[in-house]
């Protein structure tokens, strides 16, 4: 170059772009340079400013923190949510504004936050050639590899993950197990394979221990920025549209899933009882004019009708009376007849008086309205008497008639009546008292106000217990029946009467008694039935017998007597019965005849 | 629970455990054998087919994840949901790739394309075309009835090689559009069988089968339609009014 520059001859003008800058710059200050000392007498001095590093960057002779063009500093916070972003500028000088929607999201991943991503691939100028071709077969290959190969990785970790840790330890699960450990490494140590024999053991663990690391619930992390939206704002709704889409709350008839109340007037507006306008056929009036108009004339009818009869009746009455009367008249004239036949003198008085009765009658009949009501009453209690005794009299009548069996099935049935019976005839009549009836039972009870006050743990709920012991009061019929002597052939008879042979004579029931058998487990067959013995010792013989002179035959029957009594005795005792009264026993059959009954004697 | 059924013996030989409320979709990987499902529980989970394993819980949407696709080149996992965005997930990190935030609503269905790079997604709003791997937008598919073809919820839709787009709606409306165009070239109403009411149409999931041939709905009125494509048609019968929109687009 510069020997070029010799050989050329010298330009004739200067350089204009020289001369422009010489013009310009000769007004100006000039900063005042920095002057940075050279290597090896930078002892002391301390870069500060930024325009201390000059072009480069730090001393590494000086020993202070140093932050040329501000790079190093820890405080940076470019990465930080909030903060600014330098402005970036792409190749041709075009400022990326879609830094800011690009953040947080990893440099693979695009993000479409430009209007040129909205319209359509054919009418975009940037495209160039479009291929809407498919990857060929090597690319989807590799990319298949790729995939498998990661996702096999992250399963097999998984896999690896659930599966238990194999120690191999054939010993009980205490036991410490003895593991040969080679270092994989050589390299370090020179004295050649050291091989360890480790052992391993199971560390207690303490059961009562509670877990020693807390699973604490992480909230989830910020998610990655939105992406840039790239449509229209949705369009606002007008009234009326919305007004169109308002769906009411269903307030059903039947569900209410939460247990809502919910006020009366909305569930009878979910019914839409107020939507409605309820019509009324006009014929349910005319209907029910109907029926009461007929009801009416039907209930007229039947008045009328009644009166009709009654007055019908009524005539039939009058006119029978009439009869009577007349009869009773014709009747009493010719008693009179007859009497005034033998004095003419009576006739007419007869005459007279029946002339008097008729006008006695007619002026009866005359003051008709009131007197004829009462009599046609006193005509009709007298009939009803006479009815009464007609009746009375025919029965008498036939229960002289019948006969023996007759009257004692009347009589049966007349006592045998049912309590339902005599109400449903009108014979049952309450008791009359004058003070009213008590209960018998309410009277003299233990509880109640008027017994007294009780313990503060009386319970005065119930005074007597619910279950009375029924056990030993309830009659138990007996399965096999009672007497022995029924079914002699059968081997349970045989079996129990052969147990219960008490005093050893097989075959024969010895002594036992009747009743009496079994001892302690005595079997009953019906209730105890008691009888008062009359006289065992023959006491009242005796005593009758003193009164009179005694003989010897006297003295023995009634020795005999005490001695039969006192054998009875003797037996009773036997029998162990606690009953103070004398059970009946019956004798079985081998008792001797005189023996039958106490007494015989006398 | 996820079960894996033999149909040999119709038997259930697998459950897969581990998503915590419904699942709603679940797609077969074609190379590995891994198996992602999707649910109510706003994550789609990837698991090993034969361990058991729950290898990735790929979550991030806030929404029921409506739909869950699987290819065997990147993105291997598209999952739509019903936060109205679509995301692509690298499945050997567990981790999304790109969201697509285009949709105002819930998206509930997705298609893939069987030859192209390209899947499609459909919203109440928009149906929208996407090129892979970017997930870069590349149309709306536009009807002449209304967004979406005059269906309104698009419950399901189905690709065919023949660049023939299916979409069965909420209310039986079913469209079928030309892939590369985005036009609707048909729009039918399902019909319900005689006994069902008239309210009860709608689709509720539709595929082609693996011909192409033969579009198989499962409908609203208990019935499980196969559609043909029909031979007697020619464009003088069913003619094919495409108009381009004179209104300016906003997106």
């Amino acid at each position: 170059m510069s020997s070029l520059s010799g050989l050329l001859p010298a330009p004739v003008h200067q350089n204009p772009a020289q001369e422009y800058d010489q013009h310009q710059y000769s007004n100006t200050v000039t900063a005042p340079i920095v002057r940075i000392p050279p290597y090896g007498e930078r002892t002391g001095w301390k870069p500060k400013k930024p325009e201390d590093f000059g072009d480069g960057g730090a001393f590494p002779e000086i020993h202070t923190a140093q932050y040329p063009l501000d790079m190093g500093r820890k405080k940076k916070s470019t990465s930080k949510a909030g903060s600014t972003i330098a402005l970036q500028v792409d190749a041709q000088g075009n400022v990326a504004y879609d830094a800011i929607a690009k953040r947080g999201h990893g440099s693979k991943e695009i993000v479409q936050a430009q209007f040129k991503d909205l319209v359509p691939l054919h009418e975009r100028a940037d495209i160039g050639e479009i291929s809407l071709s498919r990857p060929g077969e090597e690319e989807v290959q590799e990319t298949a590899d790729r995939t498998r190969a990661a996702l096999e990785k992250i399963s097999k970790s998984k896999i690896t993950a659930a599966q238990p840790k194999s120690v191999v330890s054939n010993n009980k699960p205490g036991a410490p197990t003895y593991i040969r450990y080679t270092p994989a490494n050589q390299s370090a140590s020179a004295e050649g394979v050291n091989q360890r024999v480790i052992r391993m053991v199971e560390m207690p663990v303490d059961p009562m221990e509670p877990p020693r690391h807390h699973h604490r619930k992480v909230p989830r992390g910020p998610p990655s920025p939105p992406p840039p939206v790239l449509h229209s704002p949705p369009r606002k709704v007008t009234a009326k549209e919305q007004a169109d889409w308002v769906i009411p709350p269903c307030i059903s008839n039947w569900k209410n899933a939460k247990g809502y109340t919910i006020p009366l007037d909305k569930r009878l507006a979910a019914d839409g009882r107020g939507l409605q306008d309820v019509q009324i056929n006009d014929n349910f009036a005319k209907l029910s004019e109907a029926l009461a108009l007929a009801s009416r004339h039907a209930q007229d009818e039947v008045r009328q009708r009644s009166l009709m009869q009654q007055k019908v009746a009524q005539k039939e009455k009058e006119a029978k009376e009439q009869n009577l009367r007349a009869l009773a008249q014709r009747a009493r004239d010719e008693r009179a007849g007859i009497v005034s036949s033998s004095s003419g003198a009576g006739e007419q008085e007869s005459s007279g008086r029946g002339r008097q009765q008729d006008s006695g009658s007619e002026s009866g009949s005359d003051d008709d309205s009131d007197d004829d009501e009462a009599k046609q009453r006193a005509a009709r209690e007298r009939d009803a008497l006479r009815k009464e005794r007609q009746q009375e009299r025919e029965k008498d009548l036939r229960m002289s008639r019948m006969g023996a069996e007759q009257k004692a099935k009347v009589m049966a049935r007349a006592e045998g009546r049912d309590i339902s019976e005599k109400v449903a005839l009108g014979l049952a009549k309450p008791t009359q008292s004058k003070d009213s009836m008590y209960d018998a039972r309410l009277f003299g009870q233990s509880s109640g106000l008027n017994s007294g006050f009780k313990e503060d743990d009386a319970y005065s709920v119930y005074d007597k217990p619910m279950f009375t012991h029924t056990g030993s009061s309830l009659y138990r019929p007996k399965r096999g029946g009672g007497e022995g002597g029924e079914d002699a052939g059968n081997e349970d008879d045989i079996a129990r009467s052969l147990e219960s042979d008490r005093f050893g004579s097989a075959g024969i029931s010895g002594k036992g008694f009747r009743g009496a058998e079994g001892g302690r487990n005595m079997q009953r067959d019906g209730p105890v039935t008691f009888e008062k013995e009359a006289d065992i010792f023959g006491l009242d013989d005796f005593n009758k017998a003193d009164s009179k002179k005694r003989t010897g035959l006297d003295i023995s029957s009634t020795q005999e007597a005490f001695g039969r009594g006192l054998g009875t005795l003797n037996l009773s005792l036997v029998s162990r019965s606690t009953h103070y009264f004398k059970t009946t026993l019956e004798y079985s059959s081998m008792a001797s005849p005189e023996l039958t009954s106490p007494l015989t004697a006398n | 629970m996820v079960k894996c059924w033999d149909l040999e013996t119709n038997k259930v030989i697998r459950h897969y455990h581990g998503h915590l409320s419904g699942v709603y979709a679940l797609a077969i990987h074609p190379t590995l054998d891994v198996l992602v499902t999707s649910g109510r529980d706003a994550t789609a989970r990837v698991w090993d087919m034969r361990t058991k394993q729950a290898v990735h819980t790929l979550s991030g949407h806030t929404g029921t994840v409506s739909a869950v696709k699987c290819q065997e080149a990147d993105p291997q996992v598209i999952t739509t949901s019903m936060d109205s965005t679509v995301r692509l997930w690298d499945l050997a990190a567990g981790k999304t790739m790109t969201r697509l935030t285009h949709h105002k609503k819930s998206v509930r269905a997705m298609a893939l394309h069987p030859t192209e790079f390209t899947f499609a997604t459909a919203s109440p709003d928009n149906i929208k075309q996407w090129k892979c791997p970017e997930g870069q937008f590349m149309r709306n598919f536009e009807g002449p009835e209304g967004v979406t073809g005059g269906g309104g919820i698009v419950n399901a839709m189905a690709v065919n090689a023949d660049n023939v787009m299916f979409t069965g709606a909420d209310n039986g409306a079913m469209g079928f559009w030309d892939w590369k165009s985005g036009h609707q070239f048909q729009r039918l109403d399902s019909l319900v069988q005689p006994g069902s009411l008239d309210s009860e149409a709608g689709i509720f999931c539709a595929e082609f089968d693996k011909t192409g041939l033969r579009l198989i709905t499962g409908e609203a009125d208990k019935t499980i339609k196969i559609w043909k494509e029909d031979d007697q048609a020619t464009p003088e019968t069913h003619p094919l009014d495409w108009k381009p929109s004179l209104m300016r687009k906003r997106y």
